[in-house]
């Protein structure tokens, strides 16, 4: 391969210029030496040679180190001029790495959600999800991935090449063996067609068989990822045959999955079950039907493998065909027979679903983080403008002795790449910190295994940062390498053609103005937050404790036995000091609610309308306990003769939907038929939310009390206790020590439940942290942009400010004119901020709550406050101009 | 920069040609190199002999030739260049655009051989 011999001997130049220098001389030294002896004359070898120096530097101008020594020389000259001036150079790079280092990190994120296929899988573009559009609410139709297990059966029936499919479905909370504070595993279970429709290979072991995947007789055996071995079983290859216990159940371990795999979610899975193994539904299925019958159990994530030459595209419609028929077999009413079916991509963010709100907040981010990049361009930009402006005179004495046009560009550019490239390094840095912050922040649920910064973000900040410093430099360049010599030669650093102190007001309008837009969606996430949280769900969500307990397979207690435990446990905490009420109820507040037939007079619950109202059942102290105000009537008496007189309390809402504007105190409500006995309305209680905290109406909801018989879900299942916010540690640590020593086969699960609610309050806390915390940098960055860009028109017009204070101008006149001309350009620029607002606005119309995108109250907030960040901008250098001394200032070049 | 004076003015890319011709038969030092061109061409085409060493330089950049440091007979630490297959490939592509410019040139010289 002659090329690579030469390629090899110019790398060769390249890497060892000194060696290669002194063999090039040792060379012609040589062939002086023997010309000189063939020719009997030293004098005359070397005028048959020629110029020694000369031929040198003509064999170094062939090899790469020609090129290479006028960089460096570049190099060093951008080096040397940037550390003239530390500050300036400072601010700069941590201007630009901040744009740029807020792009990295949501880069971090979106790559991981939009552009990269889940790890260790084979030809992960030929995986498709499912998608189901479901007609069963009453508004519109929802699209989403999770489907149940008969109708699986009902997709393979239809597929062409059944082994095309597999299902599975993960538990996040299973835990490692079950003691109280037993590490988290995360579990998947999936059908024995998962790993070779997936394409992973088994690093050790085998992988489960469909033999062991049978519903009804499952084999208790697990897979482990190969994190998973290496965490827990330090990497040791007789963990085959070994059991685990993900709480009470235990499997065999007969394989570990190949390195680098861990399933399909964002969540990397530890072990894989068989589904037919998997535990029985938990307590919040109201109908305990078993898994794989119940239509309502829609867990369960299907994924097929299409390969190119098996294209089956009318799949779809007959998948859809075979869906609606399931639907229409099991559904006990309103069959959903205009569900449809779809597929998508394995990157389930790019599939047909709503996207979740951590989804849109990180697109919109991804926006606003593009905003703060030209913000920070734009202001390095003008700072790297201004100071070229400052040197004004040595570039028209470089140009004047024959500088071309072509190197001084290169120069400036050299400086600003230059530059680029430092805060590249600087903002990949940020990005490592920043990229895992953001992760945590949106998904913190999510244990992340993978580093954040990878050769990817490297090259996408490098990328980044060189196209912004390019940009800027040719910005620059063109500006500069064009003056006039005989000006600029006289005039020094003064401000040349109004040209270009346009460019620079440009540049700082143009900060405003996508300042403005920052903050008013920053102000806009954070009204939102505040309306969502003040708003009132009814319960004390502060205040409220509550615990449930679950049980192992096959030991759960009776509902009459387990209730009166957890009698005895309430009646310990009843008066503990800290504690203001104990109660129990059938289910928790907001994550559980039960339907049932009911009559009153000729009606029946099904003749109100688009929402049933929904009952749980409760002990007396319950309203006390949960803060729930009783407006009308009382509270149930006590539990026995509650029972016993057949007492019931309705909220407010349904007090108006089910007796319209009659008192509905006193009135009758009768269970499961016409002619059963009759229960009496003793009170009407204050509306609460039902399942969201966000719920356009509220819901109609009435309250019995425990144990009757008649109604489906009339058991205690819930513990509720209300804790001072000093003692619920120390209650909730308690709890769960006297659940434990009453029920000993138990786990109990104690949450706060504003933690229970975390989840729907985070996106909007989420966005009005991420979007204010950007608004603020820009807002920092912009501050910045106008007081430098002051700063340096002052320091270039002290002459003419000196000669205004000779001709006996005030200090005050000074300042009006200085702050007074900044702020004209910052008003251009707030107004072109709002005309952003308005255009724009409607993008973040579904992230905010309780305020429009075009609030008028908080453009005038931001722009007020933007303008009063200005004049203090200004403010400073301006009062440094107006007290300059004329003498001096007359005297200045 | 002084114009210089040269002995005799090459045609563009004939010591190139040279160079590969001179090296196809034996691997040479560079002061090898100039003297068997200077001999063959019986003193007439003599270059400035330092000049040999940027066309060196741009052949073994373009992989035509290679080097290497050997011992000369004399005893002395020499570079020896070798011709490397695409050198050779080069010499036979030069020789012929060389031969067929020769002709031209030949021809409007009106000194065409004719028989």
């Amino acid at each position: 391969m002659s090329w690579l011999d030469g390629v090899r001997h110019r790398l060769h130049t390249l890497v060892r210029p000194g060696a290669y220098a002194r063999e090039l001389d040792e060379e012609m030294a040589h062939h002086l030496e023997l010309d000189a002896m063939q020719q009997g004359s030293e004098a005359r070898a070397k005028r048959r040679f020629g110029s020694r120096a000369f031929h040198k530097e003509e064999t170094r101008r062939m090899t790469w180190l020609a090129s290479f020594d006028v960089l460096r020389q570049d190099l060093s000259y951008a080096w040397r001029s940037l550390a003239r001036s530390p500050g300036h150079t400072a601010l700069v790079v941590a201007t630009l790495a901040l744009g740029i280092g807020v792009n990295a990190s949501v880069f971090v994120v979106l790559d991981r959600l939009y552009v990269r296929p889940p790890a260790g899988v084979a030809h992960p573009e030929e995986l498709r999800r499912f998608w189901i559009t479901h007609y069963t609410s009453r508004e519109a139709p929802e699209t989403w991935e999770g489907m149940s297990h008969p109708q699986y059966r009902a997709l393979v029936g239809a597929a062409a090449d059944p082994s095309s499919l597999t299902l599975y479905t993960t538990d996040w909370s299973e835990r490692l063996g079950h003691a109280g504070d037993a590490p988290k595993v995360r579990a998947v279970y999936a059908t024995a067609s998962y790993f070779r429709v997936l394409g992973v290979r088994p690093a050790l072991g085998r992988f489960f068989v469909p033999d062991e995947d049978v519903i009804g007789r499952p084999t208790p055996v697990a897979v482990i990822s190969h994190r998973f071995w290496r965490r827990v079983f330090g990497g040791d290859t007789t963990v085959l045959g070994r059991t685990i216990a993900l709480g009470r159940r235990e499997y065999t371990v007969i394989g570990v999955a190949a390195r680098g795999f861990g399933g399909l979610d964002l969540q990397e899975a530890d072990v894989w079950i068989p589904l037919a193994a998997q535990p029985p539904a938990t307590w919040w299925t109201a109908d305990r039907g078993s898994w794989f019958e119940n239509p309502n159990t829609v867990a369960y994530l299907a994924i097929q493998r299409v390969r190119a030459e098996a294209t089956d595209a009318s799949f779809e419609q007959r998948a859809t065909a075979a869906i609606r028929a399931v639907n229409l077999r099991l559904a006990r009413r309103n069959p959903d027979t205009l569900a449809t079916v779809a597929r998508g991509p394995i990157i389930a963010a790019l599939g047909p679903g709503k996207p979740g709100a951590e989804l849109v907040i990180s697109t919109r981010l991804a926006a606003v983080a593009l905003i703060v990049l030209v913000i920070a361009f734009a202001n390095t930009t003008n700072l790297l403008l201004a100071r070229a402006n400052r040197r004004r005179r040595e570039i028209a004495v470089r140009i004047a002795l024959g500088i071309s046009r072509w190197r001084l560009a290169r120069l400036l550019l050299t400086e600003t790449v230059l530059l680029a490239f430092v805060a590249a390094v600087v903002a990949l840095l940020a990005a490592a910190w920043g990229g895992s912050l953001l992760r945590s922040l949106l998904f913190p649920e999510i244990e992340w295994y993978r580093s954040t910064i990878d050769v990817r973000i490297a090259w996408f900040a490098l990328g980044v940062a060189l196209s912004a410093g390019l940009l800027s430099g040719i910005v620059i360049a063109i500006q500069v390498s064009r003056p006039d010599l005989t000006i600029a030669l006289k005039t020094g650093e003064r401000e040349g053609g109004s040209a270009r102190s346009a460019l620079r007001a440009g540049l700082v309008a143009a900060q405003a103005a996508l300042s403005v837009a920052l903050l008013v969606g920053a102000l806009l996430f954070v009204v939102s937050l505040r309306n969502v949280e003040s708003l009132d769900i009814g319960f004390n969500r502060h205040e409220l404790l509550v615990a449930h307990v679950s049980f192992a397979e096959g030991e759960d207690p009776s509902d009459e036995v387990f209730d009166q435990g957890l009698q005895r446990v309430a009646a310990r905490f009843e008066d503990r000091p800290g504690v203001k009420g104990v109660a129990r109820a059938s289910l928790p507040p907001m994550r559980g609610f039960a339907f049932t037939t009911f009559y009153v007079g000729a009606d029946s619950s099904d003749s109100f309308g688009k929402v049933m109202p929904s009952y749980t059942a409760v002990s007396p102290s319950f309203f006390r306990t949960a803060g729930l105000e009783v407006r009308r009537g009382r509270g149930f008496s006590d539990s026995v003769s509650a029972q016993a007189s057949h007492e019931m309390l309705v909220n407010e809402t349904m007090a108006k939907l089910v007796w319209r504007g009659a008192d509905p105190i006193g009135q009758c409500v009768r269970f499961r038929d016409r002619e059963s006995s009759c229960f009496r309305v003793v009170g009407i209680v204050e509306d609460a939310r039902r399942f969201n905290v966000i719920e356009d109406t509220p819901a109609p909801q009435y309250y019995v009390p425990l144990g009757i018989a008649e109604l489906g879900s009339g058991f205690a299942g819930t513990l509720l206790v209300r804790a001072d916010p000093g003692t619920q540690r120390a209650v909730t640590r308690e709890l769960a020590t006297a659940l434990r020593a009453e029920f000993p086969s138990a786990t109990p699960d104690i949450e706060l439940m504003t933690d229970v609610l975390e989840p729907e309050y985070r996106p909007w806390r989420l966005g009005a942290t991420l979007f204010s915390g950007l608004g603020i940098l820009a807002l920092l960055v912009a501050a910045i942009g106008i007081y430098s860009n002051v700063w340096y028109a002052v320091a270039q017009r002290t002459r003419e400010f000196g000669i205004r204070m000779a001709l006996g101008a005030r200090i005050a006149d000074v300042l009006r004119l200085v702050v007074g001309q900044s702020l004209r350009v910052v008003v251009i620029g707030i107004a072109g901020g709002l005309l952003l607002v308005l255009l724009g606005g409607g993008l973040i119309a579904s992230l905010l709550f309780g305020i429009g995108p075009r609030d008028p109250r908080t453009m005038l907030v931001v722009s007020g406050s933007l303008l009063a960040v200005s004049v203090l901008a200004a403010f400073f250098p301006a009062w440094r101009a107006a007290r300059v001394d004329p003498t001096i200032a007359l005297r200045a070049d | 920069m002084t114009p210089r004076e040269r002995k005799s003015e090459l045609l563009p890319g004939t010591l190139d040609m040279l160079v590969l011709k001179t090296l196809s038969v034996a691997p040479l030092h560079g002061y090898a190199i100039a003297q068997h061109i200077e001999r063959l061409s019986r003193e007439v085409l003599s270059v400035e002999q330092g000049s040999l060493y940027p066309a060196l330089e741009r052949l073994q950049r373009a992989g035509y030739i290679t080097s290497k440091w050997g011992t000369s007979p004399t005893g002395r630490r020499a570079r020896y260049y070798t011709i490397t297959a695409s050198g050779r490939r080069q010499l036979g592509q030069e020789i012929s655009r060389f031969d067929s410019v020769a002709l031209a040139i030949a021809r409007v010289l009106g000194r065409e051989a004719r028989d």
